[in-house]
């Protein structure tokens, strides 16, 4: 099969090299020109024996989703490959460690539960392990060794890419890894025939691929960084600590300021402290530190300072589902605080958007002196996607403060109502600038007031930021066959990967079939989606939360009946379970 | 019809704007209390800040929400009035992204002690280098006369008419404790005294704790008076007292509630932006 597509399963228990053996095959894969993305799970507890799963898919394409079921499933712990079997396909291949007999209790052995059609390969994982590097331990190894062996992967490029992975680390290790990982190739060549169908050709090009084999976290804080990020003030919260992790490494480089602070209000506090003072500045965080941080959204609003707050989404509500996956915080990002409160919501789709949003994000913050919400989520936050090194942003995105001219400054009206919204402000130490900024309602000059008049002059003046911000949004992504339709899929976040992957494949179903997604999610791209809606007959809107926020919200813009498939695995929104809702109400 | 002011009220003018620290007011009036103690304490500040010669722009002042939250809309400086409690975090988010800037927290004892009481022990210990002025009333004033956290015990207030049952927070103490490396006590109705303690505090490089006792005229007629507190507050003995002393300052702070001046004072110890530089270097 040339038109490779391939999901790879490699089940362990903690610290037997299963993550690093799916992240050694991830780059593997992506220098050779295939498209990756993985999705892992392990424990949340630190400690202990847990499963751990490296789930990567591998493909010619363009890959939109990790897979719900895997076409290989390499096992280095039995008893925990046993549970990953139900997601193995129904052709699947096992690739397991073919100990002596009586090794394993009865039932224990995880090729005893394969069903009919499955393809074992078993090799001796342990006993080569320890014959190439004298433990056990390099058992990850062997069985890349014998994975390559079995679907045609050039060993060459495979070894040197191990070794430019491990370049800095002691010779022996290098030596280690590289002669088990022989050792399992050589040995599947000799005894093991191949009965299934796969192989991948284009490996062991001449000019190797470079790029990124970055999360959405990774690519967030890249792009934060790239775009002048100088604060970021943040609390260890899962899934968003990485992000704070790298800009506590990155940001003192680049003459930044990293804190961590004693709880999330101290954070967003001091983001806008930070951006009082013209710095650009953000914070990161889920649902449960989000909710801390609602007083200080309308305070950034109001007052008129830029903010950038990160939420990745997870299980909710409260503590909820700390490591799962959850789209269920697009309520409160979009409705969280006390009053009119316009804010800017942006929801990447994919690993690289995630660098692009966050680069806007500080923009529109910076420019339209208002909250903008990256919302993230576990997916986004933790698949592995490879991406072309980004070119650094537009000049026109970098320090873009609206400034007064010094004529204005006598009498300095900071808070002037303007056509777009956007007032020109000082930032201190400006002399004869000086303002006094609230979270009171207030006239043209920040004088508290409370009268009708002001507060619906300056109400208006918040809400028409948004129209500016309308102007300069990433438009809606639209795949899918052209002209009416009969199913249009509409979907937001890490979703609408799955979403697109589903629309293509009933369309080749032969099922008309189109998808819509957006980025921006306030300001919202309304005509774009009437417009969508119109040209088709049934509008499906699929999303990982229970009420069906994102569906409620858009209802108001639909020209056509809506169906809605709303689930709270736990998991990332599959391709399969969006076509079969597709298939049904088809 | 002779409609001329008194002549003496000129005069009085004339000699005021001389003084220079009017450069430092905003037109807007005061909508404190007539007679409430934060007029000195402004009047302190402003003072303060003309003989150390500070640029209006270059000082920025960060409040909280209640009376003492009003603060920054009298003084003419880059003026911040945040959310109940968050002054401190806000100015130390200031302080941070700009360490060219004067940064002042204003918070009364409700902002301080009471909500926001959670991020002193921290902006302490990191000694992020901003000058805290805690104008402590005793009282929830601008939401009439609640018990706050420094209310005395058994103190009848609007809500506690039949008495405080919560015992009052030690405001030094607790500075001390969470390790502030410039502490003292000033009084409203002792401007001058109160000045040079500002003084200090604004000069010192680190987290600067300057609590401000200040009588509430309208919801508090019993306890913490012009006529008590006068009558109770003393300076320290500065020949008597070592500001390195830690234990003396702990030992004064617990017995001598209303000593006036410097209780502690650590010019050693790193701020917050010196302990980075200095990391980076070992680093380096």
């Amino acid at each position: 099969m040339s038109d490779m597509d391939l999901v790879v399963e490699i089940c362990g228990s903690a610290g037997e090299g299963t993550i690093s053996a799916g992240e050694i095959l991830s780059r593997f894969m992506s220098e050779e020109g295939y498209d990756i993305m993985s999705f892992d799970s392990y424990p949340a507890e630190i400690r202990g024996f847990g499963k751990c799963v490296a789930h990567t898919r591998v493909g010619r394409g363009e890959v939109l989703t990790p897979g719900k079921y895997s076409d290989v499933l390499i096992a280095l712990n039995d008893i925990h490959a046993i549970g990953q079997l139900p997601v193995l396909k129904e052709k699947g291949i096992l690739i397991y460690d073919n100990k002596p007999p009586k090794y394993h209790l009865e039932d224990q052995s995880v090729v005893g539960w394969l069903e009919p059609g499955m393809i074992p390969y078993g090799i001796p994982l342990t006993e080569l392990s320890i014959k190439a590097s004298g433990n056990s331990k390099a058992r990850n190894m062997v069985a890349l060794g014998a994975f390559s062996a079995l679907f045609g992967i050039d060993k060459t490029s495979f070894i040197e890419s191990v070794k430019r992975r491990y370049g800095k680390k002691k010779q022996d290790i290098i030596d280690s890894n590289v002669n088990s990982f022989l050792e399992g190739y050589t040995w599947t060549l000799e005894h093991v025939r191949k009965i299934d169908p796969f192989r991948f050709d284009g490996t062991g090009a001449a000019v190797k691929r470079d790029q990124l084999i970055i999360n959405g976290n990774e690519a967030t804080a890249m792009g934060a960084l790239a775009a002048g990020l100088h604060l970021y003030a943040g609390y260890p919260i899962t899934p968003a600590t990485k992000i704070m992790e790298i800009m506590s490494k990155e940001l003192p480089k680049k003459g930044g300021i990293f804190l961590q602070t004693e709880d999330e209000i101290s954070s967003i506090a001091h983001v806008i402290g930070a951006g009082y003072a013209g710095k650009r500045a953000m914070t990161g965080t889920s649902g449960p530190g989000f909710c801390l941080m609602s007083e200080f959204t309308g305070l950034a609003v109001m007052a008129e300072v830029p903010a950038v707050i990160v939420d990745s989404q997870r299980g909710g509500p409260s503590t909820g589902m700390p490591t799962k996956h959850e789209q269920s915080d697009l309520n409160i990002a979009l409705n969280g605080g006390s009053g009119d409160c316009p804010r800017v919501v942006i929801a990447p789709t994919q690993v690289d958007e995630c660098y692009q949003a966050a680069v806007l994000a500080l923009y529109i913050a910076e420019k339209y002196q208002t909250l903008v919400i990256l919302l993230l989520d576990f997916f986004l936050s933790n698949s592995i996607k490879n991406m072309d090194h980004p070119s650094p942003p537009d000049p026109k995105y970098l320090n873009t403060h609206v400034l007064p001219d010094d004529g204005d400054l006598p009498d300095f009206k900071r808070y002037k109502i303007t056509d777009n919204g956007i007032s020109p402000r000082t930032i201190p130490g400006k002399t004869g600038g000086m303002f006094f900024a609230t979270g009171l309602e207030h006239d043209e000059r920040g004088k508290p007031v409370y009268d009708t008049k002001s507060h619906t002059l300056m109400t208006e003046k918040r809400h028409r930021k948004h129209a500016g911000i309308a102007a300069e949004m990433i438009a809606p992504h639209i795949t899918g066959c052209e002209g009416a339709v009969d199913i249009g899929v509409v979907s937001w976040g890490s979703s609408a990967g799955a979403a697109r992957e589903a629309v293509a494949h009933a369309t080749a179903k032969g099922i008309k079939a189109a998808c819509f997604s957006t980025q921006f999610i306030s300001p919202f791209p309304e005509q774009a989606l009437r417009d969508f809606s119109k040209r088709c007959k049934k509008i499906l809107v699929p999303e990982m939360n229970y009420s069906g926020q994102f569906a409620n919200m858009i209802a108001r813009y639909m020209e056509r009946p809506m169906e809605r498939l709303n689930m709270v695995t736990g998991l990332p929104m599959a391709s399969e379970d969006i076509l079969k809702k597709i298939e049904e109400i088809a | 019809m002779n409609t001329t002011r008194p002549s003496y009220l000129d005069e009085q003018i004339a000699s005021v704007k001389d003084k220079g620290f009017l450069a430092y007011r905003t037109g807007e009036l005061p909508t404190w209390c007539p007679g409430c103690g934060y007029f000195g304490i402004t009047d302190a500040i402003y003072r303060a800040c003309l003989e150390l010669g500070l640029n209006n722009e270059d000082i920025c002042a960060v409040s909280g929400i209640g009376c003492a939250g009003r603060f920054p809309v009298f003084m003419n400086v880059y003026g911040f009035h945040t959310l109940h409690g968050r002054s401190v975090p806000v100015a130390s988010g200031v302080k941070l992204a700009r360490e060219d800037l004067t940064v002042f927290a204003v918070a009364g004892d409700g902002d301080a002690l009471g909500i926001g009481g959670g991020h002193l022990p921290h902006v302490a210990r990191r000694n992020i280098d901003i000058t805290l002025f805690l104008f402590d009333n005793s009282i929830y004033g601008l939401t009439k006369g609640q018990s706050s956290a420094t209310t005395l015990y058994g103190q009848k207030t609007s809500s506690h008419p039949g008495g405080n049952p919560d015992s009052p927070v030690n405001p030094v103490k607790l500075a001390l404790a969470y390790g502030a490396s410039f502490v003292a006590r000033g009084f409203a109705g002792e401007p001058e005294g109160l000045k040079h303690i500002i003084k200090k505090a604004i000069v010192h490089k680190g987290f600067s704790f300057v609590h401000i006792t200040s009588p509430c005229v309208t919801f508090d007629k019993l306890n913490f008076t012009w006529k008590n507190l006068k009558e109770n507050h003393s300076p320290i003995d500065e020949n008597l007292h070592d500001v390195k002393d830690m234990e003396a300052a702990m030992r004064m702070a617990e017995h001598e509630r209303f000593k006036l001046g410097v209780f502690y004072h650590d010019s050693k110890r790193l701020s917050y932006h010196d302990n980075l530089r200095e990391l980076a270097l070992k680093g380096a």
